[in-house]
């Protein structure tokens, strides 16, 4: 590789980092409630001057700082969250078709968050039924799985019986559940991030950020790892010890951005695949890559939904209808490159 | 580095892999032939620990190899596949710096001084050019160079190599089998190599293990055990033993 390539790609990976910045100040003009750009910069700048402060609407303040800036950081925080775990499993399992919805913890995660909706409203906080049900579900899978001659296989499979039961018991929920509770069960499982809130930040933001930056660390592991067990092994590596760790990172992480987000799909799937196009297959780029690129592809989804219409759509339901096609388009493209 | 094996044994389905006594000598590089199914590989992937051991039946350099941990383990002794089959396709150097694995923690990444030692070991088996270049786009000898360049990287003092040269031409066979003497030679590597082609193992190898139905057959120099006796034993067809230029080889 000489100097000039070198070069490029220097330039290409610093526009990636710096995206999710740039989409996120970007994103602070989008809303149903439009507020001037000049006014918009003066009350992002006013927090550092007070003087700039008093002399703007208090509906100004709360706006941007009450309700837009919690709901794009979620969006970068999930979709950092959703794509770096995509990814991780990816390497984990030696297949880059591999996904959170596969292993079952969407599923697991939707049905322990309606549980707490529904039934439990003040008792245990979501986040952590969704955690510990998608927990559960991975560990009933891996438990299933195990032994088996063909693992990936029987792993897909019993990811895909796992899930489809979680769902029903999901089905079972929705049925008991008061219309009330329902409305607010259906809004939160098409995925969306209008419910964003500091108190729901709180609880979520530093669980994400705790489990993307221990993977992001973990990266080079992850090559390793998707050598196989044996050659991994062979490498030095306590393979039992470190896939359970990332399995346990990736569900902490994906099951604390569905809480407060319900199910956004094919983002773990789509991110990834996009960043080895661009980077190339080392996980040492493609898990960072991954969580720059997810942020703000989540970001622009999101503003997207606020953009093309006076109403919001769920943006879960928007990431799979832009995302669906956009994935066969990208497993037609990158067909050789890694199948 | 001496291996030393008493009382191996490995049951999977219908084959028993069972070893009574048998040591390797340091710094030396020992072939292990036998038929299809006789338990070469096996035997390979028991000492590599891949396979579980019992305590107590493995010892490197009076270490019990069922005790050793991970990372240690790897900076003492490497297995090298026959092939290796990833969905991704790593880049040459990416590939070689994975040698280093035991060498650091969970956390942390690979140094300057690691992709220096990567580029050496690419230097040793004279792909430096091909660092930058896609795994699976290499031929598949020169895949199998890599292998030996990631072993190198890993740096231990034992090389477990399973038929490194099964379906190579003859110049990248040749070339394989040059490597790896020279890692006993040189680096004073104990290398232990499973190969179907007994020319091979006669030229270059400092001892031999005929290995039949998951047991040792015979073990020791070749010019101490080998006659036409044995081979046909072994391989249940008769083979002749013929000397030119001061060297045997076997017709079948």
């Amino acid at each position: 590789m000489n100097g000039r390539v070198n070069k490029k790609f220097k330039i290409i990976y610093l526009f990636l980092l710096l995206l999710p910045l740039v989409v996120f100040i970007l994103s602070f003009n989008i809303g149903s409630y439009p507020i001037p750009l000049r006014d918009l910069m003066k009350t992002l700048i006013s927090p550092f001057f007070p003087g700039v402060k008093q002399s703007l609407p208090s509906t100004y303040l709360s706006i941007v700082f009450g309700i837009r800036f919690p709901r794009l950081l979620l969006a970068l925080a999930v979709g950092a969250a959703l794509s770096v775990s995509g990814a991780s499993l990816q390497a984990l399992f030696k297949n880059p078709l591999v996904n959170e919805y596969i292993l079952g913890i969407s599923s697991g995660a939707a049905f322990g968050a309606s549980l707490s909706l529904v039934f439990l409203r003040k008792g245990i906080p979501t986040q952590i039924m969704a955690f510990l049900f998608a927990l559960a579900a991975v560990f009933i899978v891996l438990l299933i799985a195990r032994g088996s001659d063909s693992p990936l296989i029987s792993l897909l499979l019993t990811g895909v019986i796992v899930s489809a039961f979680f769902s029903a018991l999901l089905s079972l929920v929705e049925f008991f559940a008061s219309p009330y509770s329902l409305q607010a069960l259906f809004f939160w499982l098409m995925g969306n991030l209008a419910l964003a809130s500091w108190q729901e930040l709180a609880i979520s933001l530093p669980v994400i950020a705790v489990g993307v930056v221990l993977l992001i660390l973990l990266r080079w592991r992850m090559n390793i790892l998707s050598m196989g067990d044996d050659e991994a092994q062979s490498l030095g590596i306590d393979v039992k010890k470190e896939k359970m760790l990332i399995i346990f990172l990736t569900t902490l992480t994906t099951s604390a951005a569905t809480a407060v987000a319900g199910i956004i799909g094919w983002i773990g799937l789509i991110v990834p695949h996009l960043v080895r196009m661009i980077v190339g297959v080392d996980n040492r780029k493609v898990i960072p890559f991954s969580a720059a690129v997810g942020a703000s592809l989540l970001l622009l989804a999101d503003d997207m939904t606020r953009a093309v219409a006076s109403y919001e759509i769920p943006v879960g339901i928007f990431t799979s209808i832009i995302g669906i096609p956009f994935f066969i388009f990208l497993l037609r493209k990158s067909r050789r490159t890694w199948l | 580095m001496s291996i030393k094996i008493q009382d191996l044994t490995f049951c999977y389905k219908n084959f028993a892999l069972d070893v009574k006594n048998l040591q390797f000598e340091s710094a030396r590089m020992t072939s292990i032939v036998g038929p299809n199914g006789a338990g070469k590989t096996t035997l390979l992937k028991c000492i590599s620990a891949i396979l579980p051991v019992k305590r107590g039946s493995l010892f490197i350099n009076g270490m019990d190899v069922a005790e050793l941990k991970g990372a240690r383990r790897a900076r003492l002794l490497t297995y090298v596949p026959q092939e290796h089959g990833s969905a991704f396709n790593y880049l040459v150097l990416d590939f070689v710096l994975m040698g280093r694995a035991a060498y650091h923690s969970p956390l942390s990444s690979p140094s300057a001084t690691d992709h220096k030692i990567a580029r050496e070991a690419l230097e040793f088996v004279g792909l430096s050019d091909y660092s930058w270049r896609p795994y699976s786009q290499l031929s598949s000898g020169e895949r199998r160079l890599v292998l030996i360049a990631r072993a190198f990287a890993q740096n231990s003092e034992i090389l477990l190599l399973d038929e490194p040269t099964s379906f190579l031409d003859p110049k990248h066979e040749t070339e394989i089998m040059t490597l790896t003497k020279r890692l006993a030679e040189e680096r004073k590597k104990t290398i232990l190599i499973t190969l179907h082609n007994l020319d091979a193992a006669l030229k270059y190898s400092d001892s031999m293990v005929f290995m039949k139905n998951g047991g040792v057959f015979a073990s020791g120099k070749a010019e101490e055990i080998l006659d036409e006796n044995l081979l046909e034993k072994v391989y249940e067809i008769p083979m002749k033993i013929i000397h030119y230029d001061g060297r045997k080889f076997i017709v079948k």
